[in-house]
C-alpha cells in the first residue's frame, strides 16, 4: 500500500492540524440546548440519580471524539489516494489470446472431482484468463481474442472487468485448428502503441506449423511482451480421419462406405467403429490400433436406399478416444435421380420403344420433337428419325443417333466415310461396355453408312474394316449407329434390348453420383451439380447446418462457397431458379488429423524462459475505481451512522 | 399546541375574557350548581345558605320562651292557646357563604403558552360564577411570590364581570410560593370560609403547608391541582441528550443527560409528588381534585367537581 497523492509527511501534517482543531473544539465546553422546565426541583431530584452514570457519559463523548478523528483520518487517507501495489505499477494493455482449437477440448490432466467429467484444457485456459482479468488495475485494459478456425474478439479492449469476464465465459473449443497467426496479428494491432503492451497466449501447444511460426514471431517481437501459458494434458486420442460413401458405378443401387481411423495417442488402444445408415446399424468393427497407426475399413454392398451414414467410435475406456469431436463422422449419398432419356422418332420403331420402356424406374423416357429447345436438359437423346432429317443443331448432351448420314447435310459430328449396301458386320469391340453381351454377328442390314473416325473415336462395330458403329467421348458421348434398324433384323434379336440397356447404363455411369464429405473449417467451393442439384438459373442457396442456423450463399458458375464450423450434415436449398425449393445434403467432417493431434509442439520450439507466463497476478482488492473512493464511501457511511445516532439521541 | 410548545418557551398567557370563557348555555347550567361547604360558615348577609344562626328565615327551627322585647309577631299563638305558654317561634337564618378563589399566577402556571393558567382562570371564574349565582360572597386572589392581588368579596352574579376583569388584569409571573400566598390569604380574611386554591402546586416544600395553614385558620381549603400531561410525563416529548434545564421561576439551571430512562423517572417522580399531595389533603380533610388540562373545561366543572364534592 502506498500513497500516490499527497506524501505521507504532508498527510501527517494535515491530520495533525485538523486533529488538533477537532480536539480543541472537543475540549471546549459543549453548548447544551436549553430547556425551560416548570418544576426544576423535581428534575433535580430525579437527575441526581443519574450522576453515577457521568463516567459513561464522558466515555461516550470520548467515543464521539474518536469517531471524529477516525473520520478525519479517512478523509486524509482519501486525499493521499492510497493504492495497492498492484495499482501503483504502470498501466498495462493485455491481449489475451485463447486457443480455441479442437484440441482444447482435450483433457487437461487436472484431477477430476467425483462424478464429474475430467476438466478440459479450455476450462483451465479460461480460468487463467479470468485470473489475469481479475488482476487488472484501474488503469489496465485488456482484450480477449479467440483463436479458432476464425479469429473473433470475445471482449473488446476495455477496463471493465465484468465485461471481460463475460466475454471469457462465452469461449468454447471449436472443431478445427486454431488460426493462431491471425489471432496474434490481431492481438498485436490491438495493443501496439498502448502502455505496457502485452500478449498472453493461452494454449495447449497443439498448434500447426503456421501457428508455431506465428508464435515464434510474436515472442521475437521486441515491441510487445509475448508470453505463453500452456494448459496441456494427456494426448490419447483416436479419431476418424476420413469417412465417405459412394454408389457403385456399375450398380447404382448399391453403396460402399469407407472409414479411416487413426490412433494419434501414445499407446495402443482398442476401439469399436460402428456405422449407421439412417439410424440403422450397418456395420460394427472392433479395431486395435498401435500408436500412430491408421486403419481403413470398407463396408461393401450396402443398400442404396440409405442416404445418411454416420460413423462413431466407442471404447470401454473413454479416455483413449480423447475429445468427442473427432469420434463421429458423417456421409451423405445423393439420391438416385432418374436418367432422363428423350426419344426422337417417327414412331415406327416399336422395338426401340419397347427396349427403352423395359429399362425400369430409374429411366425417365420422354418422346420429344427434334426441334425441342430443351433437349439439352436430357441426359440422353436418342435420334431414330427414319426418313426424316436430323435437326440443324444437335443438343449438347449425350447422343445416340441411328443412321445419322441418311442425308448428306447431316449435322452429326462424326463424319461419313461412305454408303454401304448390305453391309456385313465383321468385327466388334467385345470388351467395350456398350457391347457387353451384345453380338452383332449375322445381323442382316439392307443399307448402311460407315464413319470417318478422328483420333480418340472408337469403332465399336466394323463392316469389313470400316466402322459402322462409332463412339466419340468428349464432355458428352456421341454414339453413331450407321444403319437404320428398320432396314435390318437387329431389333428382332436379343442383342438389341441389351445394346439399348448398355447404352443407358453407360450414360448413367457418367452422371454425378458420388461426392466426398466437405472438410470442417476451410472455406471451399462446392459444385451444385456434384451434389445433384441443377445450377441453372440459380443465384442463391441456403445452407442450414446441423444446429439449424441458416446461411445464404451466392452461386456463381454453378458453385457456392461453404465454411462449416460444426461437423454434421448440412442441407443446401435452392432459393431461386427452376429448382427453387430443391434440397440436397452435404456431410461435413472434421477429417483433419492435425486438429485431432493433442500433442504439444511447444517443447520442440525451445521457447525462451521469459516467454513462459507466470502465475496470474493477485486480484485487485476492488474492481471498480481507486481505493480512495472506497475510503470516502466508508467515511460517508460513518457519517451516516453518526448522523442517525445523533438524531436518535444516542451519541449526544 | 404541541407538547414542546407547551413545555418550552412559549409566550405568557393572557387572561380570559368573558366571551371565550363561557357561553350562555354553560352559564345556565352553572346557575343550577352550588358550591358545597362541608362546614357551616357564618355569613354576613342573608342569603340562601343555611347557617347555625336562628333568625328571620322562613323555615321553622325552634321555640324559646318569650322575653320582653321580642317581636310579638313571632309569638306562637297556637302553643299559647294549647299550653298557655308564651313561646316565640324561631326560624333558621339563611346566610351567604364566604368563598375565596385563589389562583396561582406563577411562572410555572404560565409556561408552555399559559395553558395551565388559562385553565385555572376558567375554572376559577366558573366557581366564582356558581358562588355569585347562589348569592354567596366570592372573593378572588391571584398569588405568586412576586404578586398578591385580591378582589374583595362581591355578591350577585351581575358582578361576574368584575371577576373577569380581575382575572384579566391580574399580574402574572414570579415563583410559586403556596405557603406564603395561602398565609396572606388566611391573614387577610377576617371571616373564614371556603377557599379554593387553583395551582399546579409545584412547590416541593410549601404546597401542602400552605393548604394546612388555611385549615388552621378555620378555612375549608380545597386544592385543585392543574396539571399539564406533557409536563407530567415528558417521555413522549422526544427530548433526549445533553441539555441544560432552566427553572422557569428562577435562575436555577442544571446540566443533565436526558435519556428515556431519566424521562420515565421524572414521570414517576411527578406522579409520586401528586399522589403525596393528594394523600396529605385527604388525610386532613382537604378537598383535592386533579385537573388535567386535556380534560375539557366544562366536563371538569359539570362532572368532576360534582363527583369530587365541590359542587352539587
Amino acid at each position: 500500500m502506498s500513497f500516490s497523492g499527497w506524501s505521507l509527511s504532508q498527510l501527517g501534517v494535515l491530520f495533525g492540524v485538523c486533529g488538533g482543531a477537532i480536539t480543541v473544539l472537543y475540549l471546549l465546553r459543549m453548548r447544551r440546548r436549553k430547556v425551560v422546565v416548570p418544576f426544576a426541583a423535581l428534575w433535580e431530584r430525579v437527575t441526581r440519580d443519574s450522576e453515577s452514570r457521568k463516567i459513561w457519559r464522558r466515555l461516550r463523548r470520548l467515543l464521539s471524539w474518536f469517531v471524529q478523528l477516525l473520520l478525519l483520518a479517512m478523509i486524509v487517507a482519501a486525499i493521499g489516494d492510497p493504492r495497492t501495489n498492484a495499482w501503483v505499477r504502470d498501466p498495462m494493455t493485455v491481449a489475451i489470446v485463447v486457443d480455441a482449437s479442437a484440441s482444447m477440448a482435450g483433457p487437461s490432466g487436472a484431477p477430476a472431482e467425483d462424478d464429474e467429467e475430467p476438466s478440459r484444457r479450455m476450462e483451465a485456459a479460461k480460468a487463467r484468463a479470468a485470473a489475469q482479468v481479475r488482476g487488472l488495475g484501474p488503469s489496465d485494459r485488456a482484450v480477449v481474442i479467440v483463436a479458432a478456425e476464425e479469429v473473433s474478439v470475445a471482449s473488446p479492449l476495455s477496463g471493465d472487468i465484468s465485461a471481460l469476464l463475460a466475454g471469457i465465459e462465452t469461449i468454447e473449443p471449436s472443431h478445427g485448428e486454431a488460426n493462431l497467426g491471425g489471432a496474434l496479428t490481431l492481438a498485436g494491432h490491438a495493443v501496439r502503441g498502448n502502455p505496457g503492451a502485452q500478449v498472453l497466449i493461452l494454449t495447449d501447444g497443439a498448434v500447426n506449423v503456421a501457428g508455431a511460426d506465428a508464435l515464434r514471431r510474436c515472442i521475437d517481437d521486441e515491441a510487445i511482451r509475448c508470453e505463453v501459458d500452456t494448459h496441456t494434458g494427456p494426448a490419447d486420442n483416436i479419431a476418424i480421419t476420413a469417412f465417405a460413401a459412394r454408389r457403385y458405378p456399375e450398380a447404382r443401387d448399391k453403396l460402399e462406405v469407407l472409414a479411416e481411423v487413426q490412433n494419434l495417442g501414445d499407446a495402443a488402444a482398442t476401439v469399436t467403429l460402428e456405422v449407421t445408415a439412417d439410424g440403422v446399424s450397418v456395420g460394427r468393427r472392433p479395431l486395435t490400433l498401435a500408436p500412430g497407426e491408421t486403419r481403413r475399413e470398407v463396408l461393401s454392398d450396402l443398400d442404396a436406399a440409405r442416404s445418411r451414414f454416420e460413423a462413431r467410435l466407442s471404447a470401454e475406456d473413454a479416455a483413449v478416444l480423447g475429445p468427442d469431436f473427432d469420434d463421429i463422422a458423417f456421409a451423405v449419398v445423393p439420391p438416385l435421380s432418374p436418367l432422363r432419356v428423350a426419344l426422337i422418332s417417327d414412331g415406327s420403331n416399336l422395338f426401340l420403344d419397347a427396349a427403352l420402356l423395359n429399362l425400369g424406374d430409374h429411366v425417365q423416357l420422354d418422346a420429344a420433337e427434334a426441334t425441342d429447345p430443351d433437349l439439352a436438359e436430357y441426359n440422353l437423346v436418342i435420334f431414330d428419325v427414319g426418313n426424316n432429317a436430323l435437326p440443324a443443331t444437335l443438343p449438347q448432351t449425350h447422343l445416340a443417333v441411328f443412321d445419322p448420314w441418311r442425308f448428306e447435310d447431316s449435322p452429326f459430328p462424326i463424319g461419313k466415310a461412305k454408303d454401304v449396301a448390305r453391309p456385313f458386320l465383321t468385327e466388334q469391340a467385345r470388351k467395350h461396355p456398350l457391347l457387353e453381351f451384345v453380338v452383332f454377328k449375322d445381323v442382316n442390314i439392307g443399307r448402311g453408312t460407315t464413319f470417318a473416325l478422328q483420333p480418340g473415336d472408337d469403332a465399336l462395330v466394323r463392316s469389313l474394316g470400316d466402322p459402322i458403329v462409332a463412339l466419340r467421348e468428349d464432355e458428352y458421348i456421341t454414339l453413331g449407329i450407321g444403319f437404320d434398324p428398320r432396314q435390318s433384323d437387329f431389333p428382332m434379336r436379343i442383342a438389341f434390348p441389351l445394346f439399348i440397356d448398355n447404352l443407358v447404363r453407360y450414360v448413367e455411369q457418367r452422371t454425378p453420383g458420388f461426392v466426398a464429405s466437405a472438410p470442417l473449417g476451410l472455406s471451399q467451393a462446392l459444385g451444385l451439380a456434384d451434389l445433384g442439384l441443377s445450377p441453372e438459373g440459380m443465384s442463391r442457396v441456403e445452407v442450414r447446418g446441423p444446429q439449424g442456423e441458416p446461411q445464404t450463399r451466392p452461386v456463381e458458375r454453378g458453385r457456392f462457397r461453404m465454411r462449416a464450423l460444426v461437423p454434421g450434415i448440412y442441407t443446401v436449398s435452392a432459393l431461386d431458379g427452376p429448382a427453387t425449393g430443391a434440397q440436397v445434403e452435404v456431410a461435413v467432417n472434421q477429417a483433419n488429423s492435425g486438429a485431432s493431434d493433442l500433442h504439444s509442439v511447444l517443447g520442440e520450439m525451445d521457447l525462451p524462459a521469459e516467454a513462459s507466463a507466470g502465475s496470474a497476478p493477485d486480484p485487485a482488492p476492488l474492481t471498480e475505481g481507486p481505493l480512495w473512493t472506497a475510503v470516502m464511501l466508508a467515511a460517508a457511511a460513518l457519517i451516516a451512522i453518526e448522523w442517525a445516532t445523533y438524531h436518535r439521541r444516542v451519541t449526544v | 399546541m404541541g407538547l414542546r410548545e407547551r413545555i418550552f418557551g412559549a409566550p405568557k398567557a393572557s387572561a380570559p375574557s368573558s366571551d371565550d370563557l363561557f357561553d350562555e348555555a354553560f352559564l345556565a347550567r352553572l346557575e343550577l350548581l352550588q358550591v358545597i361547604a362541608r362546614r357551616l360558615f357564618r355569613g354576613r348577609q342573608r342569603a340562601e345558605r343555611k347557617t347555625r344562626k336562628v333568625g328571620s328565615g322562613i323555615e321553622f327551627a325552634d321555640h324559646r320562651p318569650y322575653s320582653p322585647g321580642d317581636d310579638i309577631r313571632n309569638l306562637d299563638w297556637n302553643v299559647y292557646v294549647r299550653l298557655r305558654r308564651t313561646l316565640i317561634r324561631l326560624f333558621e337564618e339563611d346566610e351567604d357563604l364566604p368563598i375565596r378563589v385563589v389562583v396561582d399566577v406563577s411562572d410555572s402556571m404560565c409556561l408552555g403558552g399559559g395553558a395551565k393558567l388559562r385553565y385555572a382562570q376558567q375554572v376559577g371564574a366558573a366557581l366564582a360564577y356558581v358562588g355569585l349565582a347562589n348569592l354567596d360572597r366570592v372573593g378572588l386572589t391571584c398569588m405568586s411570590q412576586e404578586s398578591h392581588v385580591t378582589l374583595p368579596a362581591i355578591r350577585g352574579k351581575g358582578r361576574i364581570f368584575r371577576v373577569f376583569d380581575f382575572l384579566k388584569s391580574a399580574q402574572t409571573g414570579g415563583a410559586t410560593d403556596i405557603r406564603a400566598g395561602c398565609g396572606r390569604v388566611a391573614a387577610q380574611s377576617n371571616q373564614p370560609g371556603l377557599t379554593i386554591v387553583l395551582s399546579d402546586f409545584y412547590d416541593l416544600e410549601g404546597a401542602f403547608e400552605g393548604l394546612n395553614m388555611l385549615r388552621f385558620r378555620k378555612h375549608e381549603p380545597v386544592a385543585i391541582q392543574i396539571i399539564d400531561p406533557a409536563e407530567a410525563d415528558p417521555t413522549g416529548s422526544g427530548l433526549r441528550g445533553d441539555v441544560r434545564l432552566l427553572d422557569c421561576e428562577g435562575d436555577t439551571q442544571r446540566d443533565v443527560t436526558l435519556s428515556p430512562r431519566a424521562l420515565a423517572s421524572y414521570a414517576e417522580a411527578h406522579e409520586r409528588f401528586c399522589a403525596q399531595l393528594q394523600t396529605n389533603c385527604r388525610t386532613r380533610g382537604i378537598g383535592y381534585v386533579r385537573a388535567n388540562i386535556d380534560i375539557p373545561f366544562d366536563d371538569l366543572v359539570l362532572r368532576m367537581f360534582r363527583q369530587g364534592g365541590i359542587l352539587r
